[in-house]
Formats: structure tokens, sequence, C-alpha cells
């Protein structure tokens, strides 16, 4: 059980997480295929649909967790995510295991091509975790306005956050051959 | 006394978020720094021989007396860096340590020859002032088939004969961009710089 405007929050956050790169997908089905392509763990045939049906999946969990309370699919996404990023994380560990650091993340679309490391595991587990909070939902507690800074202002931190991470993540090769160089 | 922890709440908030919109504009910073000080690569001008193609073969003799025939397919594997250069030209002269260095580190993959034009005793003088210990190729015909315009101008070629990059050098930035065009299999730094671009776009 989380404070309801925390838990707002939270599922509001991965709801635009979700949705977001369910965008990226759809927007270049093409490159995504690519990536899972770089990723080298399905056989080619069924590349087009595993695409096709993670952007889906992505776009379903978003829509599923701002759906209103009553449908109870809430519980279920927030499992269902936190199942998704272990895949995720699984499909990430293998390549990093096998050295194939090199390929494209596939995370950010095809704005920022970024390399695998262990830093998106680490980001899977937490966004995992936060996921798996949610799932008991929230206990009662009426929102007041200063309630809507928060979930408002939280939301806005997280995307700054995710932004500034990413960029980061999608520097550090670039970084790594200017130490080289010197 | 809880309205002053709500107006603490809010103005930590308000600097919260200015904070984060800062670090996200730096993030970007950080990202046109990295563009602009990518590697910038041997100029590629327009020039008798393609990159993937073979390289013309001519036959050349060193200063020592010893026949070449350059860009012939190499026997012992190795690929051979051909540097044009004069005794007149001082970013040449600026480059040979550079050129050393890597027929140095390199020597187990890299065959240096250099190579130029123009009466002899210039070149014997020259040779024995900057201690060159490589084939020193004189012959116009050598630069009419590679098509060099400009000096110093440096041809890669690998030991099948073919021509793997190529460019005006004038740093040593320059010419090791030409070795790097080569591992990423490219023309040239530029193409490979365009070709991000296109796909970042």
């Amino acid at each position: 059980m989380l404070d309801p405007a925390l838990e707002l929050l939270l599922r509001g956050a991965l709801a635009l997480l979700f949705a977001s790169t369910a965008l990226h997908k759809a927007r270049d089905l093409a490159g995504f295929r690519a990536a899972l392509d770089g990723y080298a763990l399905l056989p080619e045939r069924l590349i087009g649909i595993a695409a096709v049906a993670l952007a889906a999946a992505e776009a379903g969990l978003a829509a599923a967790l701002v759906a209103p309370a009553s449908l109870g699919a809430r519980s279920p996404a927030l499992v269902a995510i936190a199942a998704l990023l272990g895949l995720y994380a699984a499909a990430i560990g293998v390549n990093l295991a096998r050295g194939r650091r090199d390929i494209d993340c596939g995370c950010t679309g095809p704005a920022a091509r970024q390399p695998l490391s262990g830093w998106l595991l680490a980001r899977n587990a937490l966004l995992a975790g936060l996921s798996l909070a949610c799932v008991g939902g929230a206990f009662p507690r009426p929102l007041v306005w200063i309630d809507a800074i928060t979930v408002a202002g939280g939301l806005a931190l997280g995307v700054a956050t995710w932004i500034a991470v990413h960029g980061l993540l999608a520097h550090a090769p670039a970084l790594a051959r200017l130490r080289e160089g010197t | 006394m809880s309205d002053a922890l709500l107006v603490s709440n809010i103005a930590l908030w308000i600097a919260v978020l200015a904070l984060a919109a800062v670090v996200v504009a730096l993030v970007r910073q950080i990202g046109v720094l990295h563009e602009r000080i990518r590697p910038a690569g041997a100029l590629a001008l327009a020039s008798a021989v393609q990159v993937g193609a073979a390289a013309p073969v001519v036959a050349a003799t060193d200063l020592a007396g010893a026949a070449h025939a350059v860009g012939a397919p190499a026997g012992d594997g190795r690929d051979t860096l051909l540097f044009f250069l004069s005794p007149s030209c001082p970013v040449c002269k600026a480059l040979l340590p550079a050129v050393s260095a890597l027929a140095g580190t390199e020597s187990r993959r890299l065959r240096v020859l250099l190579a130029s034009d123009g009466p002899r005793g210039e070149h014997e003088a020259f040779v024995a002032r900057e201690g060159l210990g490589y084939p020193y190729l004189l012959s116009t015909q050598l630069g009419v088939a590679y098509g060099v315009g400009k000096l110093p101008w440096a041809v890669l070629i690998d030991a099948s004969g073919v021509v793997r990059a190529q460019g005006l050098v004038n740093t040593r930035e320059h010419l090791e961009s030409l070795f790097e065009a080569r591992a990423l299999g490219v023309a040239s730094i530029q193409e490979w710089a365009a070709r991000g671009r296109k796909g970042a776009a």
C-alpha cells in the first residue's frame, strides 16, 4: 500500500514511459526490427512479429495503467510490466555476457543509438521494483491540491532524469574513445 | 507551521525542476561537444584512384636502388602506407614522426613507403637530415598514377593490392583516420560521419 499521491505518480510515470517507448517503436518499426535483430536471440522470421508484438504490448500496458480502477486491469498490468522489464533485462544480460556490447539497445528510439551496459540492467531492476511497489494499490486518503504539485512535479522530474541518464549513456562510447586517445 | 512547510515544499519543487532542466541542457551540450570533437578525417578529395578498387601497380626504384612494385599484392600479408611528401613541404616534415611511430608500432602489419619526385640530390640530403629509414621512392609516374594533387597525401593499400583509404593528411589525427576508415569499412571518415548523422536524424 502506497500513499495515493505516490502511487498515482509512479503509475503515471510508468504509463508515460511505456506510451513513449511504444510510440518510438511504432514510428520506427524498421529501426526496432534492426535492434531486435542485433540482439541475435530470435530466428529471423520471428523478428517482424516480435517487433510488432512488443510495441503493441507496451502500448496496451500503458493504457491499462491509466484505465479506471474498476476494470481491475492495473495490478495485472503492473506485474506484466515488471515481467517485460525482466525479459528485456535478460536479453541485455545475455548479450552483455556474450560480449556484444556494441549493439544498439533499442531503448530510446532512433534518436539516440545507445550501446548495452550494466546500467541498463540496474535501470530495469529499479523500474520493475517501482512497478511491483504499485501492485498493492493506494490506501484511502483524499487527494488535495498540493498532491497535484507532487504528481506533476514528480512526472516532470522523472522525464528530465530519464532524458539526462539516457543522454549520458549514449555519450559513454564517445567519452571512452576520448579517454583512450589521451 | 504547516503553511511554512507548504511554501517551502513548493519552492523546493520549483528549484528541483529548474535544476533538472539545467542537467538536461548540460547533457545536450555534452552531446554537441562530442559531435564537434569527433575524429577529423583525412580530407578525401577527388582522386584518380577509388577506395575499394585495385591500386595501380607502378614500378619504382627507391633511393637505395631497390625496385618496388607499388600497389601489387604483398607477399608478406602486410598493408602498405604510401606517403607522398616533398622536402619543401613543412607539413610533411612535421608528420614524419607520426609516420615513424605508426610504422614502429604497426611494423608487423604495415609497410611504409615514402614517395616523391624531383632531383635526386635534394631528396638524398632530406633523407639524411631526417634520418628516414623507409624506402624512399622517386617517381613522377607514381604521383600521376595515384592522382596526387596535394601534399602530404597518404594512400593505404591492403595486402591484396586494394586501396582501403586515402586522403590529404595534415595532422596525426588525419593519418590515423585512414586506419580508422579502414577498420570501419568506409571510404573516408567524412563518409562515416555523414552516415552517422543520417542515422541519427
